[in-house]
């Protein structure tokens, strides 16, 4: 009975999604040539406009350094907050509550506020940026703490070491790795993600491409997509190169 | 010779559960005592409490001429004059063998210097000459999640003596390594407290072992004392009802 009713509802989800979703069929026929022209009127792309892709990217660099930045600095305070093992319940609990609503917040919807709040530019993208992060980072900061062994701790206590020593020679080596490893991803994310920031305004590359797309300028589009693709093969690079050096 | 613990009517409970009763013990500096017993009859719940990290217990406990406090650890200096060597080695995994070793030294270096990355010469002098008696000078550089389990017992008993402390105290120290390696690390430990005129009081499953090293041995269980003798004294049978047997002597009552 319970399956049935299980069924019925997954059935009956998507007979409604397809069935009163406006798609119509014939389109998919029209696409193909479509495509086809837009592809073709980027080819070859227009190289002529590189002073204004390394701006953009510098921008979008900028945007992404500083964004990742302050939310470091953001996430050591609020990760102390959010971790079991320094808090009490009520304090972590309602902490992490506060980061989980920070996450559901589509990043874009963010940097529209930020937009209207502070006007066009790379500031915005920034503050969207650090506020997004910070709900990611607080938690990942706050799992590096709660996962420190405490057997080693208990033995530099038992040695005499003082409370600041603890830190830097039993807790700081077993966090340092993973909050490098944890940094270094969400720096990666916070590149790709201000990439797309310009297209409401927020800064960055995306502003080009945005611009380029509608005027019509599908060659110039298609450098700026390039040296997109070209920042994101780099940063994935490095990030790899890192992770094999903090492991 | 002098006195380097007396604990007087130790007692404690865990969460309603005794785990010490009544708990009578001196030992002399230099002098090397095996804590030996069954699974849960207290031995590691009494080494804590010479460590100073036991709370709640009550009577009477002093070590190296401080009285313990139940309730509060004490001094850095005492913290440091006692060593402990933990039954899982408790190194911090991503530092080298040279940097756990200098760990001991924490207690006795200045405190913002060392948080700050710079000992002493006399601490480098000192951490030198530990790893080259404990044959370890090779493997300074290596990362101690880099190495094997008797290798990482060694630099937990280097640790600890770099703590330059005036009584050992080791959980386990041999519970897991093979037999051969077991006798190698017991007498590594044995013999560089001898050459420095410092007690040891170790726990051990393997009473053959404690016979060995040991020059008195005390049997627990149940949270009490049921023998306490130099080892030529102690038999065969007497180690068989520790593990085996009724408490050896009559009307003695058993805690369960």
């Amino acid at each position: 009975m319970h399956k049935t009713i299980t069924w019925l509802v997954v059935v009956g989800a998507i007979a409604w999604a397809a069935l009163t979703a406006d798609v119509e069929m014939a389109k998919f026929a029209k696409a193909g040539p479509r495509l086809w022209d837009f592809l073709s009127r980027m080819i070859p792309p227009d190289f002529t406009i590189w002073q204004d892709m390394l701006r953009g990217l510098a921008e979008t660099l900028q945007i992404a350094i500083l964004g990742t930045l302050f939310a470091v600095i953001l996430s050591v305070f609020l990760g102390v907050l959010a971790s079991e093992t320094l808090m009490r319940p009520y304090i972590w609990r309602s902490t992490r509550a506060l980061l989980a609503a920070i996450r559901a917040i589509p990043l874009i919807l963010v940097a529209m506020l930020m937009v209207g709040a502070v006007g066009l530019g790379p500031l915005p993208g920034i503050l969207a940026i650090t506020f997004h992060a910070t709900g990611m980072l607080s938690k990942f900061y706050a799992e590096a703490i709660d996962n420190v062994a405490a057997g080693p701790i208990t033995a530099l206590q038992s040695a005499g070491a003082s409370r600041q020593q603890q830190l830097r020679y039993g807790i700081w080596p077993q966090m340092a790795p993973v909050i490098l490893r944890d940094t270094v991803f969400r720096f990666e994310l916070n590149l790709r993600e201000s990439l797309v920031l310009g297209v409401v305004g927020a800064g960055g590359i995306g502003l080009y491409i945005q611009t380029y797309v509608r005027s019509f300028q599908y060659e110039k589009a298609a450098t700026a997509t390039l040296t997109v693709i070209i920042l994101v093969l780099l940063s994935e690079l490095a990030n790899g190169y890192l992770k094999k050096r903090v492991s | 010779m002098t006195t380097a613990l007396t604990l007087l009517g130790i007692g404690h409970d865990f969460n309603g559960e005794l785990s010490l009763s009544d708990i009578n013990l001196s030992m002399e500096t230099g002098e090397c005592l095996a804590l030996i017993g069954p699974s849960g009859a207290g031995k590691s719940t009494l080494l804590t409490l010479l460590d100073g990290r036991l709370k709640g217990w009550s009577g009477t406990a002093s070590v190296l001429k401080k009285t313990l406090d139940a309730n509060k650890p004490p001094q850095r200096n005492t913290r440091a004059d006692i060593g402990f060597i933990f039954q899982d080695f408790a190194l911090v995994d991503r530092l080298t063998t040279y940097q756990n070793v200098m760990n001991g030294r924490l207690g006795r270096t200045n405190n913002w210097a060392s948080v700050f990355g710079r000992f002493s010469t006399q601490d480098h002098m000192i951490v030198g000459s530990i790893l080259r008696d404990t044959d370890l000078a090779e493997l300074a550089d290596r990362r101690v999640d880099q190495l094997s389990g008797g290798q990482r017992q060694r630099v937990a008993i280097a640790r600890c003596l770099a703590q330059e402390p005036k009584l050992i105290l080791a959980d386990e120290p041999v519970s897991n390594l093979d037999p051969a390696l077991a006798e190698k690390i017991l007498q590594l430990l044995t013999g560089e407290a001898r050459k420095r005129g410092i007690g040891v009081v170790f726990t051990s499953h393997q009473p053959e072992l404690s016979q060995r090293f040991a020059d008195r041995i005390v049997g627990l269980r149940d949270g009490r004392i049921l023998f306490d003798q130099p080892t030529h004294e102690v038999s065969e049978n007497t180690i068989k009802s520790l593990y085996f047997g009724a408490p050896p002597e009559p009307g003695l009552r058993v805690v369960k």
